[in-house]
C-alpha cells in the first residue's frame, strides 16, 4: 500500500516521463499518439469512405477491399508490416513515425466506415435537393450532406477515439516507452513495486477512457441523431389546421397518423 | 528517383522449413483454441452479466456495472498483462509455484486476459439485445404463466440473440483478431512464431504475409458466415412492431 501511494506520488513519470529534458513518454505519449493517427486516419477516411459509396464500381470494389483487408488484420500484425516493410523500401523513420503511420493506417480504415455510415445515414432526399438547386454533386456534398453527416458521426468518433487510444497500448512492442512500457520497466526494475505499477497503470487508462466514454454520452444525448421526421414532408396536424378541409376530414387523416 | 528500391529478395523456403513450419502450423492451431475457448466462455460471461445488469436487484445490477465500467475503460493488453505477471502472486503460496512451473501458463493467461476484456463488450451487446426485446413480449410471457428464468430462456434471449448477431458477430471477429496480442505475453500463437522466426533469420516478411493472409481468410469468412446466418435468423420486424400496437 505505501509503495502504492509512492508510486502515486511519481504521477509526473507516468504522465509525461522526464518531458523537458528527455523524449516524451508516458500516457500523454499515448494521447498524442492517438490525436495524430485520428487526425490523419480521418483525411484518408474521408476519401475511402467517398470512394466506398462511389458509383464507380471499379473505385467502390477496390477501396472495399483496402478497407475490409486493413479491417481484418490484427493491429499487432500492421504494426510489425509498417516496422519491418519500412525499411526495406528505404524510408529510415524513427520509431514514434512508424508507430504513427500503422496507427493512422489503422483507424483510417475504421473511419471509413464510419464516415460512409454517416453519409448513408443523411436521407437521399437532401442530396437530390443539393442537385436539383443547380449545386454540382462536390458541391452539394460539401454544403449539404457533409454539414449533416458529421454531426451524425460525432458520437461514433467519440467512442472511437476511445478504442483507439486504448489500441495505442499496443505499440509498446516496438519499443515505443508509452504509459505500458513505463509500468513494465518500473515493475521489472523494481519488482517490490510490481502491484503498485500495475495499478497506478490501469488508472491511468482508465481516467482517460472514462472520461472519454462520458463525453461520448453526453454528446450522444445532445446531438445524436437529428430529428429527420422534420423534414420529411409528410402530413402533420400543424399543417393540416390550415388547410381549408371539413372537420370531420381533417380528424379523420389526424387520427389515421 | 527510384520510388520502389526493394532491397529484400523473397526467399519462399524459409516457412517450409523445420523448425519454423512447425512453429507456424502450432501458431495456427493456438490462435484458433486461444479465439474459440475465449468466444465461448466470454460470451457465457457476458450473458450472465448482462442478465445481471437488466435485473432490479442492486446487489446484482451494481457489482456487474462495475465490472464493466472498470474492463471496458482499461486497454485489453493490461489484462493479458495482469493474468500473467500479477495474478499468480495474489493466489495463495502453493499455487503460484504449481503455476510457475506449468509451461503453458501463457496461453491460460491470454485466454483468461482476453475472456475478461471480451466479456464486457460481449455483456454491453446481450444487454442492448434483451432491452430492444418489445415489452408486450415479456407481457405475454408474463400472463402465459411462465416464470423469470422461463422468460429469459424462451422469450428473451432467443429474440435478443438474433437482433444482436451482427454486432455480436464484429465482436467476435475483433476478438478473432485481438488473439495476436498474446504474443506480448509469448504464448506461442501465430504473431508470436512470425516475430521468432524474424529474429532468428532476419526474414519477417515471408511469415508476415503468409500470417496477414491467414487472419484476413479466418476473418472475412467469419464475416461471410455471420451475414448468412443474420439473413437465416432474421426476424420480421415488420411483425414486431405491429404487434407492439
Amino acid at each position: 500500500m505505501e509503495f502504492f501511494f509512492e508510486q502515486l506520488a511519481n504521477w509526473k513519470f507516468y504522465l509525461i516521463g522526464g518531458f523537458p529534458k528527455y523524449p516524451l513518454t508516458g500516457l500523454t505519449l499515448n494521447i498524442v499518439l492517438a490525436f495524430l493517427s485520428i487526425g490523419i486516419g480521418l483525411s484518408f477516411a474521408i476519401i475511402l469512405g467517398l470512394g466506398r459509396i462511389s458509383s464507380r464500381w471499379y473505385i467502390r470494389h477496390s477501396c472495399g477491399a483496402c478497407v475490409d483487408v486493413v479491417r481484418s488484420t490484427p493491429l499487432l500484425l500492421i504494426i510489425f508490416w509498417f516496422y519491418f516493410f519500412l525499411p526495406v523500401i528505404g524510408a529510415k523513420l524513427s520509431l514514434f513515425w512508424c508507430a504513427v503511420i500503422s496507427l493512422s493506417v489503422y483507424a483510417a480504415a475504421y473511419q471509413a466506415e464510419i464516415v460512409r455510415a454517416g453519409i448513408l445515414a443523411v436521407p437521399k432526399g437532401q442530396m437530390e435537393a443539393g442537385l436539383s438547386t443547380g449545386m454540382s454533386k462536390p458541391q452539394a456534398l460539401i454544403s449539404i450532406i457533409f454539414p449533416q453527416a458529421f454531426r451524425m458521426m460525432l458520437p461514433s468518433f467519440v467512442s472511437f477515439f476511445n478504442s483507439m487510444f486504448k489500441n495505442t497500448s499496443t505499440v509498446y512492442i516496438i519499443g515505443i516507452v508509452d504509459l505500458t512500457r513505463t509500468g513494465i520497466n518500473i515493475s521489472q526494475l523494481r519488482p517490490n513495486r510490481i502491484y503498485a505499477a500495475y495499478a497506478c497503470m490501469a488508472i491511468g487508462f482508465w481516467i482517460v477512457c472514462y472520461a472519454l466514454s462520458f463525453a461520448a454520452q453526453k454528446l450522444e444525448k445532445r446531438l445524436g441523431i437529428l430529428d429527420y421526421e422534420s423534414y420529411k414532408p409528410e402530413i402533420c396536424r400543424e399543417d393540416l389546421v390550415l388547410l381549408p378541409l371539413p372537420k370531420a376530414v381533417k380528424r379523420f387523416l389526424i387520427t389515421q397518423k | 528517383m527510384k520510388f520502389f528500391n526493394l532491397r529484400y529478395d523473397f526467399d519462399w523456403s524459409i516457412p517450409f522449413r523445420e523448425p519454423y513450419l512447425g512453429w507456424l502450423i502450432t501458431g495456427v492451431k493456438l490462435t484458433l483454441l486461444i479465439a474459440i475457448v475465449t468466444a465461448i466462455m466470454s460470451l457465457l460471461i457476458g450473458t450472465a452479466l448482462a442478465i445481471m445488469r437488466v435485473s432490479r436487484f442492486k446487489f446484482l445490477n451494481i457489482p456487474a456495472k462495475i465490472y464493466v465500467e472498470i474492463v471496458r475503460n482499461i486497454p485489453g493488453l493490461f489484462w493479458l498483462l495482469f493474468f500473467y505477471f500479477i495474478f499468480p502472486q495474489l493466489l495463495p503460496f502453493g499455487l503460484t509455484d504449481k503455476i510457475n512451473q506449468y509451461a503453458y501458463y501463457s496461453v491460460v493467461a491470454g485466454i483468461l486476459g482476453l475472456t475478461v476484456d471480451n466479456s464486457a463488450y460481449v455483456s454491453d451487446i446481450v444487454r442492448a439485445g434483451i432491452l430492444a426485446v418489445p415489452r408486450g413480449h415479456i407481457e405475454a410471457a408474463v400472463s402465459s404463466g411462465l416464470n423469470r428464468l422461463q422468460q429469459l430462456r424462451y422469450i428473451i434471449l432467443p429474440e435478443a440473440f438474433r437482433t444482436i448477431l451482427p454486432p455480436l458477430g464484429t465482436r467476435m471477429i475483433h476478438n478473432f483478431k485481438n488473439s495476436s496480442l498474446c504474443m506480448a505475453v509469448a504464448a506461442p500463437e501465430l504473431t508470436w512464431a512470425t516475430q521468432q522466426i524474424e529474429s532468428i533469420t532476419f526474414r519477417g516478411l515471408e511469415v508476415t504475409l503468409l500470417a496477414t493472409v491467414f487472419y484476413v481468410t479466418i476473418a472475412l469468412s467469419m464475416a461471410m458466415i455471420i451475414i448468412r446466418l443474420e439473413k437465416k435468423w432474421k426476424i420480421d420486424m415488420t411483425s414486431i412492431s405491429k404487434m407492439r400496437t
